[in-house]
């Protein structure tokens, strides 16, 4: 049987699908485990063909499988994937919910079939078992596992609620309650919308009272009683399985969250820490009794919730089963070492766990469970500062877009480096949130801010016992917490060692203190690298992945200290910075570029090391680089780093602001230590002037390029005065911010007053810039490499939005369609002009708006100039097969463009980036688009017309509909071709009786009610012109079988140009 | 906190965090499990050692005293990167001394990369270095231990399952873990716990069904009379062992023992099932292994890592060992059903005697 299935492995096509693009709750693990499972199936002679929407991903890079499509992922385009590339197999496993809910519709819509492709791995049924709740709930109670208990409370034919006397509904009501274990109970009231009537309730006369509103409300006199598990420890067991019913539990991850916190919004440890040995083992045999019963094949999770109820392990309950790759996977993959994507990838083509190599150890096989001999904690990045409107109560629905994780060997020092990987910094004044405020908002409440809220807590004199019982924390987290926050206390007063020893960088002790870094560094524990082995040290393992720990204070430097860092010092190595947590405004295309950087160093022979924290990324992947270091970025981590690995440069250009940000003190950091290496490529002075806007519009004008009039306004006055200098409208926002921060376009005094006033708070240490508004200008993007003598433009993009939409947000093409030769060989000189004079040596971001196209004199205006990577670097080389992210690698590391014998290529197809937005997520969120970027994520779509490939964008957006019911409010022509256009008094309530199917509007309500009703939708005129331009070419005819021209991207036509020339 | 050192074989002496006051000697080893210290700590395979846990936060979820193996702590002392004040308390309530904020991953790996070695331990207000080198000079190897089954076994004959009306299992207390016990008594065994020297006639006094050699602390040639126990009733009866009784069981049934580099200790050792080609995971706690089963034994089960045998079937008699611990406690339960073929071989055994020995 085994042999059978190994000797069909050879030559076998497979057809792996990705996740699209990143959003919340979908981020880049997929392209963590896919560009994973594409080197796995590689190594066993498959033959791998790749579908993914999303261009930001190394998955989709051109060497990483035999056939690369950058094509929706939808059943039309995958179906005509499959007509010509015949697969043996299609793995949707690795592909999240995306990857598994469209193969199986092409499963359903007879595609696998009719072309005879086998699903491999986990089959559909099992999939569906896991997602039916009452088929989920059969199986458990077929092999004797204990899932929440529940009943009903239903009227009887005939009967009504108000019929019902209270005893009658007291008996009733009882009986259920006894049914599932006693108060406290959650009350769910079945099909009414939103959810509402749900909740945890504790006594018995509110119950009666939910219970008869519910049965009132409920379309079918139901309410379900539910065992409340609320409170209870969260954990997931991640589980691997192969063909052959070997199945192995690769981690536990303990929630510090109580139950009721989606655990993609938890703070997660790794291992568990409260359970006993008896309640892990008895989850551990239940997770593998699950996952038998199931029938899955490769890597999994199940989630479980535990208490201790007095016995000697506890009692838990199953939740709930996910029957493939996932975030946690990624999670459990960077928390053990352990290549969860790989080993599934190899199960699927029909490997058994003890025939794959553990590449770690190079001992031993994946027939086994990692032992840790540290802790990890992973902390989710929310985009609390992106959306004011937004509640950021963390609850059972996802709303942090990224996540850090950090190796410690305590707890404390675990959760400390993750606290500060995760960069954020609540906006919270303590000193104004009274102690009931700090009670209720921020400890009751789980918001992002209550780790630091717990810190304040104890600051203020509160103890354990206050704090577990208002959180719901596990006492052994809240201790920990406690002692964090008295050894933050003492080094105020001057006690360094312990806040060191516990996990605070010297730097940040020396903050809390006012005092000297030097002072903290002559008392604090010395940090040393360990290696994360999958052992626990018990075989010698090989793969360079690191983490740094604290020694302890009694310990000393251990006369048998082991240096575990096996990196040859000796030759040329790079150390290149990653970009940690994905958030909006920085995403996966920042670790693209990071990736590609390390690729480049490699191809050159310098050894590449990657400091990093974000587990779902490819940087993080242990045979990424020669060196991985698991590490928050400030500028004294990655000093370490460089001291550990002898690294003559360090690359800060590719992940984005956090890498940037740390090029200053970074650079000085490495004076101070007196270490020979230097921040390569563009000075870390030009980034600044880059960035300081004065001294950038004076190189500007001297270089005599246009800017948009405009400075930057100390007070209230100031604001006014230029604003009525430049004349409305004008763009306003705070300096120095990340994606276009409170940005925003005022168009009279009274906007600009409540601006003033309700944003941003003028001060003299925080000016806000006040900048002429360039209505009806076509802005573009440019990204080029410089050499330092030459210059290559990656490619000239052309934004589908106007001027007042953030360029991260804005549609965009490539190659530009507005633009005659002579504009665009403005564009061209601007750029080379402006490279030089930064004297770039690496990436180069331009932005500029171009007006008079439609007639006047054109004139290029400069916005914005970033040397160093921007987001639409991966677009652009999948638009023009140009990787200018690696030349920049190169170009920093000394070889010259001409070296590199490379060339321009401009591509006969349009290739359209469209934006991917979070706003069915974020409840209460503001859907329309502005000068402040919000999307989180890309898709691409390519063919021959802008027509196509735009609606194909859209497609892969899931924003696409031909027909049906539209609400026109914008002053675009044309739609009426393909809907019925309706008007109604109120258009909200229109979409909420589901009448109405398609909305071009401004207006928030009516957008907000779209996506709450998932409805497609456009807010501006340029997207809805496109929008209909797209239609126009897919369905014009009325067929509506529009060639989608999809084909590999190897397969799309360039030719050698020089753009603008 | 008080000063604490650890001296090793090596010359270098460590320092500490002293948790447990006390003085002591033993052998090194780690295990790299990260949950079940209340089990490993009262575990007797720990005699005459100095435990490491290469987790380093233990303790914290409490001391049960319903979560132990046996009625006291075993290892000679406790080495941590951090101990909880409760397992610290515990620990120097039993007089065991303990010391955490040690680097105790550099101890891993000297131990992997050196062996398992000798070391002193000294700990208290007015401890030194030199108290823990006197310590490690006179500690003693593993083997030499010879009375070391005296100290875990049992004094005299115990029974466990009394009222049950299943199979009658002599068990050869050699340092037995009360999970052991349990796991037969739950399937409705009554099981005779007999000291590790008892003799033929008192085992055969309660007509076993099935002779089970129990797990336990050091060199198993320091076991002779469980062996021998083995060698007369192997015709007739069932045998059984687990751990140190696969070790015993395989030597007196002409095998040979040797000891490991550092040995198994950990809950995440996987084995694979000859037959079946299935891998399950396994707890391990052992220093010495079979590493010949001579001609009566073949090898039912194998280490996935380093290929040491993990079962052993009787070919010609009735006998099945386990160097793991399916009875779990701490780890996986993957091998549970152990004791369910035990009890089956016994049962099968009791309704068809075995009519003529096979010849060799």
């Amino acid at each position: 049987m085994s042999t059978e299935t190994q000797t069909k492995t050879d030559g076998r096509t497979i057809l792996l699908i990705g996740s699209g693009p990143i959003q919340i709750g979908q981020a880049a693990e997929f392209d963590y485990s896919g560009a994973q499972a594409c080197r796995a199936l590689q190594e066993e002679g498959a033959r791998v063909v790749l579908v993914n929407s999303n261009p930001a991903t190394i998955m989709t890079d051109p060497e990483m499988a035999d056939r690369v499509y950058i094509e929706p992922i939808t059943t039309e385009a995958i179906a005509e994937i499959i007509r010509k590339e015949r697969p043996d197999g299609v793995i949707a496993g690795l592909g999240g919910q995306t990857g598994l809910n469209v193969t199986a519709e092409l499963a359903e819509e007879g595609v696998l079939e009719e072309y005879d492709v086998d699903i491999m791995g986990t089959p559909l049924d099992t999939i569906y078992a896991t997602e039916d709740r009452d088929l989920f709930r059969q199986r458990m109670e077929k092999i004797g596992q204990p899932v929440p208990r529940s009943t009903t409370i239903s009227l009887e034919e005939g009967e009504s609620v108000i019929e019902l006397s209270e005893d009658d509904l007291k008996d009733r009501v009882e009986a259920a309650v006894d049914e599932v274990g006693g108060l406290p109970v959650i009350a769910r009231t079945t099909y009414t919308l939103g959810g509402s009537g749900s909740g945890v309730v504790e006594e018995m006369d509110e119950l009666l009272v939910r219970v008869r509103k519910g049965l009132r409300l409920s379309r079918n006199n139901e309410v379900l009683i539910t065992e409340s598990i609320a409170g209870w420890v969260e954990l997931e067991y991640e589980v691997m399985r192969d063909a052959d019913n070997s199945c192995i539990i690769i981690c536990n991850m303990e929630n510090i969250d109580p139950m009721g916190i989606h655990t993609g919004e938890s703070t997660v440890v790794t291992p568990s820490q409260v359970i006993p040995d008896d309640g892990h083992q008895e989850m551990r045999t239940a997770a593998l009794d699950v996952i038998r019963e199931l029938g899955i094949q490769g890597g999994c999770n199940i989630q479980f919730a535990w208490h201790d109820d007095g016995t000697p392990g506890g009692e838990y309950r199953v939740v709930e089963v996910n029957p493939r790759v996932s975030r946690s996977s990624a999670l459990a993959s960077k928390a053990t070492g352990y290549p969860i994507a790989r080993v599934t990838a190899k199960v699927a083509l029909g490997k058994r766990l003890h025939e794959i190599e553990n590449e770690i150890t190079g001992q031993t096989t994946a027939a086994f469970e990692p032992a840790i001999d540290y802790v990890v904690t992973k902390v989710p990045r929310w985009p609390k500062d992106k959306f004011e409107d937004v509640d950021f109560e963390l609850g059972t629905a996802m709303k942090s877009t990224g996540e850090a994780m950090a190796i410690g060997r305590t707890f404390e020092e675990s959760m400390l480096k993750a606290l500060r990987s995760s960069e954020y910094d609540p906006s919270v004044d303590w000193a104004d949130v009274s102690d009931d405020e700090l009670e209720t908002d921020y400890l009751e409440t789980p918001t992002p801010d209550r780790p630091y809220a717990i810190f304040e807590a104890f600051e203020r004199g509160y103890t354990v016992d206050d704090i577990c019982a208002l959180t719901g924390i596990y006492e052994w987290y809240v201790e920990r917490f406690e002692k964090i926050a008295d050894a933050a206390i003492a080094a105020a007063e001057g006690n360094f060692e312990e806040a060191a020893e516990l996990g605070y960088t010297n730097q940040q002790v020396a903050a809390q203190a006012g005092a000297d870094v030097g002072a903290v560094e002559s008392v604090a524990p010395e940090r040393t690298f360990k290696q994360v082995d999958t052992c626990a040290g018990e075989f010698a393992a090989s793969t360079p992945y690191y983490y740094s720990a604290r020694d302890a204070l009694e310990s000393g430097p251990s006369p048998i200290a082991h240096d575990e860092v096996q990196v040859d010092t000796d030759v040329e190595s790079v150390v290149v910075v990653g970009g940690g947590p994905i958030r909006i405004g920085q995403g996966v295309e920042f670790d693209y570029c990071a990736v590609h950087a390390v690729h480049a160093l490699r191809e050159m022979g310098v050894d590449a090391h990657v400091v990093n924290n974000n587990p779902e990324t490819v940087s993080t992947d242990y045979d990424t680089s020669d060196g991985l270091f698991f590490e928050p970025i400030t500028a004294e981590e990655v000093a370490d780093v460089v001291e550990a690995t002898g690294a003559d440069g360090v690359m800060v250009q590719f992940g984005g602001q956090t890498s940037v940000d740390i090029g200053k003190p970074l650079e000085d950091e490495l004076e101070r230590r007196g270490l020979a290496c230097s921040v390569m490529g563009t000075s870390v002075e030009a980034m600044d002037l880059a960035e300081d806007r004065d001294r950038f519009n004076q190189l500007m004008d001297g270089l005599g390029i246009a800017q948009p009039e405009g400075g930057a306004a100390y007070s209230r006055e100031e604001a006014f005065d230029l604003a009525h200098d430049l004349g409305y409208p004008v763009l306003v926002r705070p300096s120095y911010v990340l994606g276009g921060r409170a940005m925003r376009v005022v168009y009279d005094d009274d906007e600009l007053e409540t601006y003033i006033e309700e944003a941003v708070r003028v001060s003299p240490d925080k000016p806000i810039l006040v900048d002429q508004f360039l209505e009806g200008a076509v802005e573009l993007d440019v990204d080029a490499v410089s050499d330092g003598t030459d210059i290559l433009i990656g490619g000239i993009m052309e934004h589908v939005e106007s001027a007042g939409v953030h360029s991260g947000d804005s549609a965009c093409m490539i190659p530009p369609r507005s633009l005659d030769a002579d504009a665009l060989a403005r564009v061209r000189e601007v750029t080379e002009d402006i490279a030089t004079a930064l004297e770039t040596v690496g990436l180069l971001n331009v932005q500029l708006a171009v007006t008079g196209l439609d007639g006047g004199e054109v004139e290029v205006y400069v916005l914005e100039a970033n040397p160093r990577s921007s987001r639409t670097v991966p677009f652009v080389s999948k638009a023009t097969g140009v990787p200018i992210a690696k030349l920049a690698a190169k170009v920093m590391a000394g070889e010259s463009l001409a070296d590199l014998g490379v060339e321009e290529q401009i591509p006969d197809h349009t290739s359209i980036k469209e934006v991917v937005l979070p706003f069915d997520r974020l409840p209460g969120s503001d859907p329309r688009l502005g000068p402040e970027m919000k999307s989180t994520g890309e898709v691409m779509g390519t063919a021959s017309t802008f027509g196509i490939a735009y609606w194909k964008a859209q497609q892969a957006a899931s924003n696409d509909i031909t027909g049906g019911t539209a609400v026109i409010d914008l002053d675009v022509d044309g739609f009426e071709e393909f809907f019925d256009i309706a008007e109604f008094d109120d258009v909200p309530a229109a979409i909420r009786k589901g009448e109405v199917d398609f909305v071009v509007s401004y207006d928030r309500d009516t957008l907000e009610m779209a996506v709450e009703e998932d409805i497609p939708y456009l807010s501006t005129e340029p997207s809805a012109r496109a929008y209909l331009e797209g239609l126009q070419a897919y369905a014009g005819d009325g067929t509506g079988d529009a060639d989608l021209e999809v084909a590999a991207v190897s397969d799309r036509p360039h030719r050698v140009a020089e753009w603008g020339r | 906190m008080n000063p604490a050192y650890v001296a090793l074989e090596s010359g270098h002496v460590l320092e500490g965090r002293g948790r447990a006051p006390g003085t002591a000697r033993g052998e090194l080893v780690f295990t790299t499990a990260y949950t079940g210290y209340e089990e490993s700590l009262t575990d007797p395979s720990y005699e005459e050692q100095v435990l490491t846990f290469s987790y380093p936060l233990i303790g914290n979820y409490g001391v049960r005293e319903e979560r132990f193996e046996s009625d006291r702590v075993h290892p000679r002392a406790v080495l941590a990167r951090e101990l909880t004040d409760d397992v610290a308390a515990w620990l120097e309530s039993e007089d065991v001394p303990a010391i955490d904020h040690l680097d105790t991953r550099d101890i891993v790996t000297d131990v992997r990369e050196g062996g398992a070695m000798k070391c002193g331990i000294a700990v208290g207000k007015h401890a030194t270095p030199d108290d823990a080198v006197a310590e490690l000079e006179r500690c003693q190897a593993m083997s030499d231990h010879t009375e070391i089954g005296e100290q875990v076994s049992v004094a005299e004959h115990a029974v466990h399952g009394e009222d049950n009306d299943g199979e009658t299992v002599a068990l050869i207390d050699c340092g037995v873990k009360g999970s052991i016990i349990d796991s037969l008594v739950a399937r409705n065994a009554t099981v005779h716990v007999f000291p590790h020297d008892a003799s033929a006639a008192d085992v055969d006094a309660v007509d076993p069904d099935v002779l089970f050699v129990s797990n336990g602390p050091g060199d198993p040639k320091n076991y002779p009379q469980a062996a021998s126990l083995v060698e007369t009733f192997v015709e007739d009866t069932p045998v059984a062992g687990i751990c140190l009784g696969q070790q015993i069981v395989a030597r007196a049934l002409g095998g040979t023992t040797e000891k490991m580099t550092f040995g198994h200790r950990g809950v995440n050792q996987p084995v694979l099932d000859v037959e079946s080609g299935q891998v399950v995971m396994t707890t391990q706690n052992h220093g010495y292994t079979v590493a010949d089963p001579g001609s009566h034994l073949e090898v039912s089960q194998i280490n996935v890592n380093d290929d040491t045998p993990e079962g052993l079937d009787g070919i010609e008699h009735d006998v099945i060992t386990r160097q793991y611990h399916p009875e779990a406690n701490p780890g996986p339960e993957d091998t549970l059903g152990f004791f369910d073929d035990v009890l089956a071989m016994a049962t099968q055994s009791r309704n068809s005697p075995r009519a003529i020995p096979a010849d060799d």
